[in-house]
């Protein structure tokens, strides 16, 4: 009796070692012993240019060797769902990049590791400082600086000279080029504005003396409907709906491929989109290298002249609470602000994350132009909840309906009424 | 279930066959095999039961649990998480967002699931009838199509019904003589949902078609025969002799595409991504997925997914216990 109980015991304790076995077998090695580890880093997009990349990891590995690094490329899309997902798990990566507008998400969520302990050792007060306001939580540095970008406006010399227009300079004059060329040219967009493009419509808002939201004894407003946003967003639906031919419901992901088709006038797009328009026509995503000399470039100009204020649109760089190597990982993020680092960032167009380094940015029109729109860039509000806002896909849905010539002011409304209840809920 | 039946169908039958031995050692035998007989096929089920409860059972237990409380963005990352009762409950069922989005996933899941069986139904009577070469070609264009990952799938028919570069706009634009250039085909609410049944009717189909294909070839020739020699046109044939036989096959189907299409996801969510409004297109499942990963709401999203679970529990509920009762009848 014994014997049998303990037999069929020992079937089922066997059959079930046979399917761990089986479970244990897929996974794979172990874990690497010692001070060695494979690293894995998250950079979204194609920002970070190809050279940075080679750098960092050879940089990396050269200084610890036995030890590997791994970037991950992730798309912006969805970042905010995907890093929730991942951070919080075992399996997180180590380093990992984040949007300037979607750090405090993570900053206040405990997320992030504390680096305030070597603040002053990547750059101390030579870091951008309203990167630094984006990435501290509670008087802490969560996640470092990583790059700027500002929004350029480019455009095609001939279409332009052709229509008999110069370069413009207020945002009045700007959209009414853009409305004069979409006529003169049929088919083409004199100003690139797809549907879901928020980033480039709140420039519109500002200039026009509106705000996205306010903050007044820690309760939120939304004023998209305020009379001075909604007299910017009525521009915005001018150039959407008689200015631009792109798509009123598409994203504005891959511009350059209208613009190199030779349907967009006027483009604006962050700083390193330039290199995306003049990519080799033999690599995997070809640009047109030969409209270089018809290409120009100037910063969005504002509404009683200068530059605009544009969408300080960037990143922060951050080391996971939950990475297993935070040693290794803090060196890798060490190297990623290291002034060699940077400054490849800054040779290709990216706003070095210190401001020692603005002059590696060059001298040519792109590099004018970036200085003008950096210097009056604003940023999103303030609140840890507002990559919420951008996560629920609200905007987005927001600036299609504009697109779309749907009632501005009853689209407004609605949609404060939207990013007040996540704001302050 | 069904092996662990059979092997204690085995036993028995194993049982009775040693009937010829004599009477002492055969209760002596008899009596140890009844008792290996009770315990093996437990203990061979204990495995994957163990293995169940831990994949699909604990984090049921989580979602149910996590439906009560108050859990954000800061909870993932270890805060602790309050209880609220059933707040996460009443502010959902309170939101006439969520009702909307229940009756547009019911109402595509109804367009979907009589879709996919009419068009799988009918592809799976043309196997039947085809020679080989037609049957290998229908085949191997099902599996190709049955084997393309969703979310592949999706992408390029996206890309088929882009509105700038799209070779639908293309042809349509060839075919009508209509202007078609800049045609959003997402943007209209509805014709979204076209394009969405398209996609997702294309990935089920295969699995219809087969199945249901499968099924026929068990249905008598000689019965078949008989109804025609009796009168019975093609479609008489079908619903008089061929359903009844496939009747318990259709039901599985049924509720297996009800379930799938309830609970669509990946189409819906890369289609939004290429263009359309979100609010006026999202489903269940991609509701869940904004408010719990995408706006930090994870109670608020456990609380639509319980339900969505209940929902889902009760309609299997009915199919099966129909079918049930249809078997002993």
């Amino acid at each position: 009796m014994r014997r049998k109980a303990l037999a069929v015991t020992a079937l089922g304790i066997v059959s079930a070692l046979a399917l761990a076995g089986c479970a244990g077998g897929s996974s794979g090695g172990g874990s690497a012993a010692g001070e060695t580890a494979d690293l894995r880093v998250w950079l979204n997009g194609t920002d970070t240019p190809d050279a940075a990349r080679e750098y960092l990891k050879t940089t990396f590995e050269k200084d610890h060797p036995g030890s590997t690094l791994t970037i991950e490329e992730q798309a912006w899309t969805g970042l905010v769902d995907k890093l929730t997902t991942n951070l919080s798990g075992s399996d997180s990566p180590d380093v990992v990049e984040v949007g300037n507008t979607q750090a405090a998400a993570f900053t206040s969520a405990g997320a992030f590791a504390d680096l305030s302990g070597i603040q002053e050792e990547i750059g101390g007060d030579d870091l951008l400082p309203g990167f630094v306001e984006a990435g501290s939580y509670d008087g802490k540095l969560f996640a470092a600086p990583y790059y700027s970008g500002a929004r350029l406006v480019f455009y095609k010399k001939d279409l332009l000279a052709n229509a008999g227009l110069t370069v413009p300079t207020t945002l009045d004059q700007y959209v009414s080029n853009g409305v004069a060329l979409a006529k003169a040219n049929a088919g083409v967009s004199g100003i690139y504005f797809p549907g879901q493009d928020w980033y480039n419509a709140l420039p519109y808002i500002w200039e026009n003396g509106g705000e996205i939201a306010t903050e007044e004894g820690g309760t939120w407003t939304s004023s998209f409907s305020s009379p001075e946003s909604i007299a910017g967003l009525k521009q915005v639906q001018e150039v959407m709906t008689q200015a631009s031919s792109a798509a009123k419901d598409g994203n504005e992901t891959d511009p350059q491929v209208p613009f190199c088709e030779g349907v967009v006038a006027n483009l604006s797009a962050p700083s390193w989109v330039k290199s995306s328009i003049l990519a080799p026509a033999d690599s995997a995503a070809p640009g047109c290298p030969d409209q270089e000399a018809n290409l120009g470039v100037y910063a969005l100009p504002g509404k009683d002249g200068g530059a605009a204020h544009v969408f300080a649109g960037g990143s922060n760089i951050a080391v996971s609470a939950n990475s297993a190597h935070p040693e290794l990982a803090t060196d890798a993020l060490k190297i990623m602000l290291s002034d060699e680092y940077q400054t490849i960032l800054g040779e290709n167009g990216l706003v070095p994350a210190k401001i020692s380094l603005a002059s590696t940015l060059g001298t040519d029109e792109v590099a004018k132009a970036i200085g003008e729109a950096a210097a009056n860039a604003k940023l999103t509000p303030a609140s840890p909840r507002w990559a919420d806002v951008e996560a629920s896909g609200a905007l987005q849905d927001f600036f299609v309906g504009i697109a779309q010539g749907g009632d501005v002011q009853q689209l407004a409304t609605a949609l404060d009424q939207k990013i007040d209840g996540i704001l302050n809920s | 279930m069904t092996s662990s039946v059979l092997l204690v169908r085995e036993h028995e039958s194993g049982g009775v066959q040693e009937l010829p031995l004599g009477p002492r050692q055969k209760k002596n035998r008899g009596g140890s095999r009844a008792r290996a007989g009770r315990f093996t096929p437990l203990m061979l089920l204990v495995p994957a039961c163990l293995i169940l409860i831990a994949v699909i059972g604990w984090p049921l237990v989580q979602l149910f649990v996590m439906s009560f409380q108050e859990f954000g963005r800061a909870q993932v990352f270890g805060a602790p998480a309050p209880f609220i009762g059933v707040d996460n409950y009443t502010r959902v069922l309170g939101d006439p967002q969520f009702w909307a989005v229940l009756g547009r996933s019911l109402l595509f899941c109804l367009a979907n699931v009589i879709t996919a069986m009419v068009l799988g139904t009918l592809v799976a009577l043309l196997m039947n009838r085809v020679n080989r070469f037609f049957k290998a070609l229908v085949s191997v264009g099902l599996l190709l199509a049955w084997a393309m990952p969703a979310l592949t799938a999706t992408i390029v028919w996206g890309w088929m019904f882009d509105t700038q570069y799209g070779v639908v706009n293309y042809l349509m634009e060839a075919v009508s003589g209509q202007d078609f250039s800049n045609h959003s085909w997402l943007i209209d609410p509805f014709s979204f949902f076209v394009v969405a049944t398209i996609i997702v009717t294309w990935g089920a189909v295969p699995f219809v078609a087969f199945t249901i294909y499968a099924g026929l070839t068990q249905v008598p020739e000689e019965v078949l025969e008989a109804a025609q020699l009796d009168g019975a046109g093609g479609f008489q044939r079908f619903r008089l002799v061929v359903f009844p036989y496939l009747r318990s096959i259709f039901v599985v189907v049924i509720i297996l595409q009800v379930i799938w299409d309830l609970r669509v996801f990946t189409q819906i969510f890369a289609l939004q991504g290429i263009g359309g409004i979100k609010e006026q297109t999202s489903t269940l499942g991609v509701y869940i997925y904004q408010t719990s990963i995408g706006g930090g709401n994870y109670g608020t999203g456990g609380a639509i997914a319980v339900i969505m679970v209940i929902l889902m529990v009760a309609i299997s509920i009915f199919y099966v216990r129909r079918s049930l009762k249809e078997e002993e009848q």
